[in-house]
């Protein structure tokens, strides 16, 4: 094969030929080793099945109260979205913000953008939007806190635990789904094949 | 596996590759120290190494995360009321605290999150800084795991916050038992967030770079 080397490993930057491989198998860099590309089977549906269930674990994990405490005949309950507004209502604002961004704002982003990319895969549809969208998702992703604000539930339950009567809300089931169906999307997908799917649709076509 | 080519790298053949989507494209002829180069695909901007500025703004990122370092651990991060009668804990108390009450688990937890790894993070980021400013060509693979690692455990530092946020979310019963947030919790946030926009700033391609040069042409 003559073709000049078209894909370059995104760690170190050594050059590669793109050559398809069977379903199952993962191309490594030659270099340093790291994964450069999967095939995996169904990839797109089973992101999408994620993707939905998903989002609908993310409504009812913000519709229903996470936590409550009940100490001498009061009764304190917290939403998702009340775990913030502490932070505004004692006036470190920046701070409420940037909970709010971490654990709904961004997450909610996530599960849109990955929505709209199988979607426009799937259908062949004009990949403009959805690449906007999957670029800043791969930007946006380390600053999703899901997982770590669970950790951050489970300490805080761990702390109050002798001090006071706790109640488990519903959402909590819900939000350790949501944490688990993300994961999963995440580590199935292949950013390579989603970006190799979504040119091949995408009008505007550079210069060469 | 996919054949590796005669050609090293992206850069050698002049190419430049988009650190967001992996696209490849050519490398214009010129492009002054303030140009911008977007990617042809994504539209993310596009570092050239060239007009790298990744060590300085790294370099910038890290001293204001280590200066906010002090107060995050000097000021108290919350207080616990009781029955009108306040008490004021910093990180270090808190797990102190904690290890008194015999949950060491959680001190551990509350330990490695809020104070080994924010540590972990400013000195390794500082020390990969000076092996690329001092062209070191010692062990790259793992100078490259250890920004790996940099990177990944960063963000777990802000559990403290959320901690936070939950006990003062809800213990609320006025005069009885409240808990409020301090100042402390506000720098704390800020040295995870510069400290994780430190680690992003980071080319880390320069550690890979100084260590090729080296290599005998194939
Ligand atoms: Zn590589
Ligand atoms: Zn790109």
């Amino acid at each position: 094969m003559n073709q000049s080397p078209n894909i370059a490993c995104p760690e170190c930057g050594q050059l590669h030929h793109y050559r398809p491989i069977a379903p199952g198998q993962t191309a490594f860099c030659t270099f340093c080793g790291e994964t450069l590309y999967r095939n995996r089977t169904h990839m797109i549906d089973a992101v999408m099945a994620l993707t939905l269930a998903g989002l609908i674990l993310f409504v009812m994990t913000n519709l229903f109260p996470l936590l409550g405490l009940r100490a001498q005949g009061q009764e304190q309950e917290m939403h998702l979205f009340g775990a913030s507004m502490t932070f505004w209502n004692q006036e470190y604002r920046i701070l409420a913000v940037l909970i709010v961004l971490n654990i709904i704002v961004f997450p909610l982003f996530e599960l849109l953008a990955l929505l709209v990319v199988t979607l426009t895969i799937r259908n062949h549809w004009e990949s403009s939007f959805a690449i906007f969208l999957y670029r800043w998702m791969r930007e946006i992703k380390p600053w999703g806190m899901l997982e770590i604000f669970m950790l951050g539930v489970l300490v805080a339950v761990v702390k109050l635990g002798d001090v006071a009567t706790l109640i488990i809300g519903t959402s909590l089931w819900s939000f350790a789904g949501l944490i688990v169906t993300m994961t999963a999307a995440s580590s199935i997908l292949d950013p390579f094949t989603v970006w190799r799917e979504l040119d091949k649709t995408h009008k505007v076509k550079p210069h060469e | 596996m996919s054949n590796a080519s005669e050609l090293h790298t992206a850069h050698d053949a002049g190419l430049v590759q988009c650190q967001v989507c992996g696209n490849l494209s050519k490398a214009p002829a010129h492009l002054s120290k303030y140009d911008v180069m977007s990617c042809p695909r994504c539209g993310a901007r596009i570092k050239r190494r060239e007009q790298n500025n990744s060590v300085e703004v790294t370099w910038a990122l890290l001293i204001a995360s280590t200066i906010l370092y002090i107060p995050a651990n000097m000021l108290p991060v919350m207080s616990v009321y009781m029955l009108g009668k306040g008490q004021p804990d910093t990180i270090i108390s808190g797990v102190l605290h904690l290890l008194e009450a015999g949950q060491w688990p959680l001190a551990l937890i509350v330990f490695v999150a809020s104070v080994f790894v924010p540590l972990l993070k400013l000195f390794s980021i500082a020390f990969l800084l000076i092996s690329i400013q001092r062209k070191s060509r010692w062990r790259p693979h793992d100078r490259m795991r250890l920004y790996k690692i940099t990177e990944y455990v960063g963000r777990w530092s802000m559990v403290d916050i959320f901690v936070i946020a939950i006990l003062t979310g809800l213990v609320q019963f006025g005069n009885l038992a409240r808990i409020e947030a301090n100042a402390g919790a506000f720098s704390f946030a800020g040295v995870v967030v510069l400290t994780m926009f430190a680690a992003r700033m980071l080319d880390e391609h320069l550690i890979w770079d100084i260590s090729r040069k080296e290599e005998p042409a194939a």
